[in-house]
């Protein structure tokens, strides 16, 4: 199945590895925010079934998004170099990927958001 | 020692024991103005059975010579000059106190007495001139007619007491002094820890100058009383040194920390009678610990962000080229860039960087002659993220331009400018890559990591367009950046 996802990364190689797996995996990269608030404008506004959330974007946290974001009911994955410890307590039921990470463990966390229909 | 034969205990005028007692009665005082004791008045020998008779040291200075005869306490004061002095004249005896002597004697024989406490004089002893103290008591001796004859004096040395005390005071000076010269609190505390009896805060703590029972609330958080406690109750209970670092609450209530050290001090018995202690604020040092711990956590998330980069050029580069070595090279040089990126950030304390710099860095090294590179433009501090998502893209279109186009031959030119404009009040920036002079140019058949990182990674990060041209005459990349690429800070 594929899902269309947002993917906010502030670092530009990054973004383009992160594009280039979920592509790899199936899915639609619907657009990549860099900063904080066009992420939160295209987390608003954008019509997408996940999103790849970076936690420091450019000294500022994400966490706003993931408000946005859950509030619209749509699922997202953290990405950091911090580890789960850099997730702010309100945040901790969603999966958290540890940066670098493997393709496998990208598909693993999206999965576990959106279970492909033979899994579910 | 002469004995006169006429002295010879034929004349129990007086009793007393020791050896002065047998001095006086065998001393020939017929040389002298009181003439032998046969001849002396009961007044005279009535005072010096009396004086034999005393443990305190005493002498009678008798006649306006003032005769001396004493006691066995005066002659261990005396020292060296005992047994000269018995007989002698009080002013020559005592030569180098004569002026004292002198005044003691016109005092007291015109009817005053005259008393000294801790009186100093200087004596001379084993030949050498020496401060001493005493306690004076000179009182005058009344003969049979009423009238003072002589002066009884009660000469009781205090230097020792005097030396001591002043040992004393010097000891608790420099203890005053040390607790003064070092910078740390000091306090005292009951046996049981209850009462505060004194604590000089320094500036750091409040002061308490009389004793405090409620002294954990002025100086302690609530949340960290109860483990304070305990140590404390464990150094009682010990009777060892207590020592803690804790939070306390400084002078101007805000929250400070505290190396605290508290020694017991014991009784004859072994018991404690009170505590002392030093506590030095040590709140700087736990700040740069705080920070430092920041530091450390913001490290690796850099680091594994620039593990993250390198996974992520590593992919690109090898996925894309079918040939190992030249991926291999192209990943090298794309990690030497990333490093140096990194110099040029760390330079800055990843604050910003400025965007000539940035640009020289990346594009100097490849330049094949000096005058092939041209950088124009007014130099604009860059926000880290973007100096270093710039200086990656120029690393790539450097390589291409030595490889395929303007410094691939013998005479192309780069250059490289850039300027400020204003777009609906907000400063953008126009930067601009261009080649001419190299061979001619046909667009690449298959688009690169370069190609990648410049289209969609670069215009993202600049938040604007950056646009690559295969133009017959060379090689153009113009890129337009919004105003968040400057930096912030």
């Amino acid at each position: 199945m594929t899902l269309r996802i947002l993917v906010v990364e502030d670092e530009m190689t990054i973004s383009l590895l992160v594009e280039d797996m979920l592509t790899e995996l199936g899915h639609e990269v619907v657009d990549l925010a860099m900063r904080l608030k066009q992420a939160e404008e295209m987390a608003a506004t954008f019509d997408i079934d996940l999103a790849i959330l970076d936690v420091n974007l450019d000294g500022h946290k994400s966490f706003p998004v993931a408000d946005i974001l859950a509030a619209r009911g749509i699922p997202f994955v953290f990405a950091t170099g911090y580890g789960a410890a850099g997730i702010d307590p309100g945040y901790q039921q969603w999966p958290v990927i540890t940066k670098p990470f493997l393709i496998d463990d990208l598909r693993r966390a999206v999965e576990l958001l959106a279970p492909p229909p033979a899994a579910a | 020692m002469v004995a006169h034969p006429a002295a010879k205990d034929e004349h129990p005028a007086f009793s007393g024991t020791g050896e002065m007692g047998n001095l006086i009665r065998r001393f020939d005082w017929s040389k002298t103005p009181l003439g032998p004791i046969s001849d002396w008045p009961q007044s005279l020998r009535t005072v010096t059975g009396m004086l034999l008779l005393s443990p305190v040291p005493i002498v009678v200075l008798w006649g306006a010579d003032g005769i001396m005869i004493y006691n066995d306490a005066y002659s261990v004061f005396a020292g060296e000059r005992h047994p000269q002095l018995l007989g002698s004249k009080v002013r020559e005896g005592w030569e180098e106190v004569a002026d004292f002597n002198d005044n003691v004697m016109k005092i007291c024989m015109a009817g005053g007495v005259l008393s000294y406490e801790n009186q100093k004089l200087t004596l001379v002893r084993h030949g050498e001139p020496e401060p001493v103290w005493m306690n004076l008591d000179y009182s005058p001796v009344l003969d049979e007619s009423g009238e003072p004859a002589g002066v009884i004096a009660i000469v009781v040395e205090t230097t020792k007491s005097v030396l001591g005390q002043r040992r004393l005071r010097e000891s608790e000076g420099r203890f005053r002094a040390l607790t003064n010269a070092t910078s740390d609190v000091v306090y005292s505390m009951s046996a049981d820890w209850k009462e505060m009896r004194q604590l000089d805060g320094r500036g750091f703590l409040a002061n308490t100058e009389s004793p405090r029972i409620a002294w954990q609330e002025l100086y302690l958080f609530p949340e960290d009383r109860e483990y304070i406690q305990s140590v404390i109750d464990e150094a009682i209970r010990t009777k060892s040194v207590f020592q803690l670092e804790h939070r306390v609450r400084r002078a101007d209530g805000t929250v400070g920390w505290t190396s605290s050290r508290a020694v017991p001090i014991f009784d004859e018995s072994g018991r404690i009678v009170e505590w002392f202690g030093a506590a030095s604020d040590i709140t700087q040092r736990r700040q740069n610990e705080e920070h430092l711990k920041l530091v450390v956590h913001e490290l690796n998330h850099r680091v594994k962000n620039n593990l993250a980069m390198i996974q992520a050029i590593a992919m690109q580069t090898f996925r894309k080229n079918t040939d190992l070595k030249d991926a291999q090279m192209r990943f090298s040089a794309r990690i030497v860039a990333l490093g140096q990126a990194n110099d040029l950030l760390t330079g800055e304390r990843w604050a910003g960087a400025s965007l000539r710099g940035a640009v020289e860095q990346a594009v100097r090294p490849h330049c094949p002659e000096k005058d092939r590179c041209v950088i124009e433009g007014d130099d604009v501090t860059l926000s880290a993220k973007t100096a270093l998502a710039l200086t990656l893209a120029m690393h790539e279109m450097a390589t291409n331009a030595l490889k395929y186009g303007a410094w691939s031959n013998s005479s192309g030119k780069v250059s490289v400018s850039w300027s400020t404009y204003l777009k609906d009040g907000a400063k953008r920036l126009r930067i601009e890559w261009r080649e001419e002079g190299g061979p001619s140019v046909r667009p690449p058949d298959q688009r690169g990591f370069g190609s990648a990182l410049i289209e969609r990674g670069l215009a993202r990060e600049v938040g604007g367009e950056a646009k690559m041209e295969f133009l017959p005459d060379g090689f153009v990349c113009r890129i337009d950046a919004s105003e968040s690429v400057y930096a912030s800070r």
